[in-house]
């Protein structure tokens, strides 16, 4: 039907990448993602590398091994610390250089070129600068010969400090990519960050392995193992604090990979959009509905997975607890005593029992009409 | 319906959780068992596509070249939230986007609308339809999309471009035997009086009536009642053999154009214009006068392609009975692969009509799209020039129109050969 077309609107807002990176929705998904992040790793290496095979015993042990001192500082690998402290300043340091990478990403490509070559000419003189030095200076006053001890002495101290390095880089690449991802917009980063997590759970669930575990010697002892079988359940009543730290785990790890994901995911499309577009209000405002909906669905529905998941890592106690009230026989106690109940076959096909339930009560109740009742409640129609 | 990164969750969880067990694993059965929580919680809520939509459209046809706006009003009557939808409103790929865009990402709150404003370039003449609006659901979270439409389309016109045609060239032999509703007693170019008017700067100096101006004193011009052409026929070649060259720039373009103009021009001095178009069947309309008319003729032009090969000598047999006696006959064709041509010519010349031929040189339009030898092309042009003259031979005015000419220069460019 043909009538008066108005052309598109200008606002004072617009959808250009600079401004909408500061935009509160933006910021608040992305510093969900890093608090996640920053707890997931937390969690994880609480519940495994502490006091097992974190940084500090290795340095520890290299240090004894070498017979010298580590050129790192204990106030910056967290040696002499306790627990979860002997972390807190790699993280701090790890989360400055994923944030300075990102940092990088977003300046020229003649200024990222630059910087690298600054920081591969500063390696290289650090590595070889005092020892060319050296050598040279024995050159000249002894004429031609090959370096002597101290001169190749010289090596020792970069060499160490490399090493030192390398293994606090290793240690901190889920935080290190993470953040890069996570400010520098990067896919592959956030990608990187959990596959490492994943990579190091897969590998940590092998080697404790009762059968690996047992041919690793005195190694396989260090490592962590969860004893959450027989403890009891402490949080809300269904789940041990282990299993709760697990599946805090678990859901972290989600909420950081969907919030670093979703503000990806709408720069994108913000970014592809026609210039006339970023400027039009009718995109504005939907911009704005779509992230408070990611906001609010992160929140909720993130929030809802770890209830269902603690739930159904329970259901098996309130099944036992039901068939033992309805039919006041002892099987039901008999049962609950059974190791092979508590320990995977039961608590995993009553935990998927209750997940199914729940998935087919969406057919049952109708949840479309009840939330639809509750999100037209608080908004107002026109 | 799950998308990839649901199916992997999924896979993956059960495959975590089957590990687990095996290795005695709670981390990994645990790990599986959220993401298959994260599936279910998420497969509570989805959204919708039930929103109304209305298109407007800043003209119903428009010429060729021409700009159209759009505007898309989406609005939701249901009572809850779209959740993030993507509308993406169909256009034909003939059109071109010129601003804005066809499409959006909203999530709409109850009664909410939003409007998609955006500009369509139409470089190709036709018959169009905006629409059907495609509605793509996807989960906040990428784990479902569900594709949805919205059947509503708007219908527009595309007609050919018109073109400037320069002051009549054309004139009947034969006065119009039968005026109808064209009222013929209006001033312009003409032999017979009309009536006297005083004189207007530019007017030229021999239309001065001398005996007036030595009554009164004062400068009288002697007004024409303006000639009137009866009938013109315009037949427009259609076959599959017109569609040589570009998509923008071939035979059957030019020619929709030259129709159109002619009948602009000939329709706005109130004479009475019929055409025929032929390709694989014959399409005739018949002469008449007017907006309608003008725009009947713009409605067959827009719609015309190229298809078949009815020649020439077919079409003036059957319709040469219709045609008003002496009227001028206009052929738009390339006069390419129609043995019929010079026959059909002589037929309509023997009859009393003042024929021209309007020819779109398609050879030229091949060597637009594909190399042609130097030496191929001298000898075809050649051939083509010898079928020209023959039809001037007839007594047909001939025009060759080189691609690269305006159409009042071709016009202007008609000669006896």
């Amino acid at each position: 039907m043909a009538g008066e077309v108005t052309p598109q609107g200008e606002g004072a807002r617009s959808l250009h990448l600079r401004k909408l990176r500061v935009q509160w929705q933006i910021v608040t998904l992305q510093v969900l993602a890093t608090l996640s992040l920053v707890w997931m790793y937390m969690e994880v290496v609480s519940t495994y590398v502490v006091g097992s095979i974190d940084h500090t015993q290795l340095f520890d042990t290299l240090e004894s091994g070498l017979g010298t001192e580590l050129p790192l500082g204990d106030w910056l690998t967290g040696g002499g610390n306790e627990g979860l402290a002997r972390f807190y300043v790699p993280m701090g340091l790890g989360l400055g250089l994923g944030g300075a990478m990102a940092l990088l990403a977003f300046q020229t490509p003649k200024f990222q070129q630059r910087v690298k070559l600054g920081f591969i000419i500063g390696l290289i003189a650090i590595l070889a600068g005092r020892f060319v030095l050296g050598y040279a200076w024995q050159l000249v006053s002894d004429g031609w010969s090959a370096p002597g001890n101290n001169v190749l002495q010289l090596l020792e101290w970069p060499l160490l400090m490399m090493l030192s390095f390398i293994i606090m880089t290793f240690y901190l690449l889920p935080i290190i990519t993470g953040t890069k991802g996570i400010w520098g917009l990067s896919r592959r980063g956030v990608a990187w960050s959990i596959g490492f997590t994943l990579l190091f759970l897969g590998v940590h669930a092998i080697l404790t392995f009762p059968l690996i575990r047992s041919q690793l010697g005195s190694y396989g002892s260090q490592l962590t193992t969860l004893e959450i079988i027989v403890s009891e359940p402490t949080v809300f009543g269904l789940v041990t604090a282990q299993q709760f730290s697990l599946i805090l785990i678990a859901c972290l790890m989600m909420v950081f990979q969907e919030s670093a994901f979703g503000v990806i995911r709408q720069l994108e499309y913000a970014y592809r959009l026609p210039e006339s577009c970023k400027r039009d209000p009718e995109y504005v405002s939907q911009m704005d509905n779509l992230l408070n909906g990611h906001l609010r669905h992160t929140a909720i529905f993130l929030s809802l997975t770890v209830v269902a998941t603690t739930i159904a890592l329970g259901f098996h106690a309130v099944l036992l607890d039901w068939v033992n009230g309805i039919t006041g026989s002892q099987w039901a106690a008999q049962v609950g005593e059974s190791i092979e109940l508590t320990l995977t076959y039961g608590l995993v096909i009553s935990a998927l029992l209750f997940l199914g339930i729940m998935a087919l009560l969406r057919f049952i109740v109708p949840w479309q009409r009840f939330w639809g009742l509750i999100e037209s409640s608080f908004t107002t129609r026109e | 319906m799950w998308t990839r990164k649901a199916a992997f969750t999924f896979t993956g969880g059960i495959a975590l959780i089957l590990i687990g067990m095996m290795i005695s694993n709670h981390q990994m059965m645990i790990l599986g068992l959220a993401f298959i929580a994260f599936i279910v919680v998420n497969s509570w809520v989805s959204g919708h596509g039930d929103v109304e939509v209305q298109r407007t459209l800043s003209a119903d046809n428009l010429y060729k070249g021409d700009d159209l706006y759009v505007e898309l009003l989406v609005t939701n009557r249901s009572r809850r939230k779209t959740q993030q939808l993507e509308v993406y409103d169909n256009v034909p790929h003939e059109m071109k986007l010129r601003s804005g865009l066809n499409q959006m990402r909203l999530n709409l709150k109850p009664g909410e609308s939003a409007r998609i404003r955006y500009v369509l370039r139409c470089p190709l003449r036709g018959h169009y339809s905006v629409g059907p609006v495609s509605l793509r659901y996807r989960n906040t979270f990428n784990l479902s999309v569900d594709e949805m439409y919205v059947d509503h389309h708007s219908d527009i016109i595309i007609f050919p471009q018109i073109r400037d045609v320069e002051e009549a060239f054309i004139r009947s032999r034969t006065a119009k035997m039968y005026t109808g509703a064209t009222t013929l007693r209006t001033p312009g170019p003409g032999t017979e009086f009309y009536s006297l008017r005083e004189y207007v700067p530019g007017d030229p100096f021999k239309n001065i009536n001398w005996k007036a101006f030595a009554r009164t004193g004062e400068l009288m011009i002697n007004e024409k009642c303006r000639d009137a052409v009866t009938d013109l026929y315009i037949i427009l070649d259609s076959r599959d053999i017109a569609r040589i060259g570009t998509v923008l720039k071939n035979p059957l373009e030019m020619g929709t154009v030259a129709a159109a103009s002619l009948a602009s021009f000939f329709i706005q001095r109130r004479d009475s214009v019929s055409l025929t178009i032929y390709d694989e069947k014959l399409s005739f309309l018949p002469p008449d006068t007017g907006d309608k008319q003008y725009f009947k003729i713009l409605s067959s032009l827009a719609g015309v392609a190229p298809r078949g090969t009815m020649p020439l000598q077919a079409v003036t047999n059957s319709l040469a009975a219709r045609f008003s006696r002496g009227s001028p006959v206009f052929i738009i064709s390339s006069c390419e692969g129609d043995g019929t041509v010079p026959s059909a010519v002589r037929d309509l010349v023997g009859r009393g009509h003042e024929v021209t031929v309007l020819s779109p040189s398609s050879i030229d339009f091949e060597r637009l799209v594909s190399r042609i030898p130097r030496m191929s092309y001298e000898v075809l042009k050649i051939e083509r020039q010898n079928r020209l003259t023959s039809l001037a031979g007839f007594g047909s005015q001939v025009i060759d129109w080189m691609p690269d000419m305006d159409l009042s220069q071709a016009l202007l460019q008609v000669r006896g050969y």
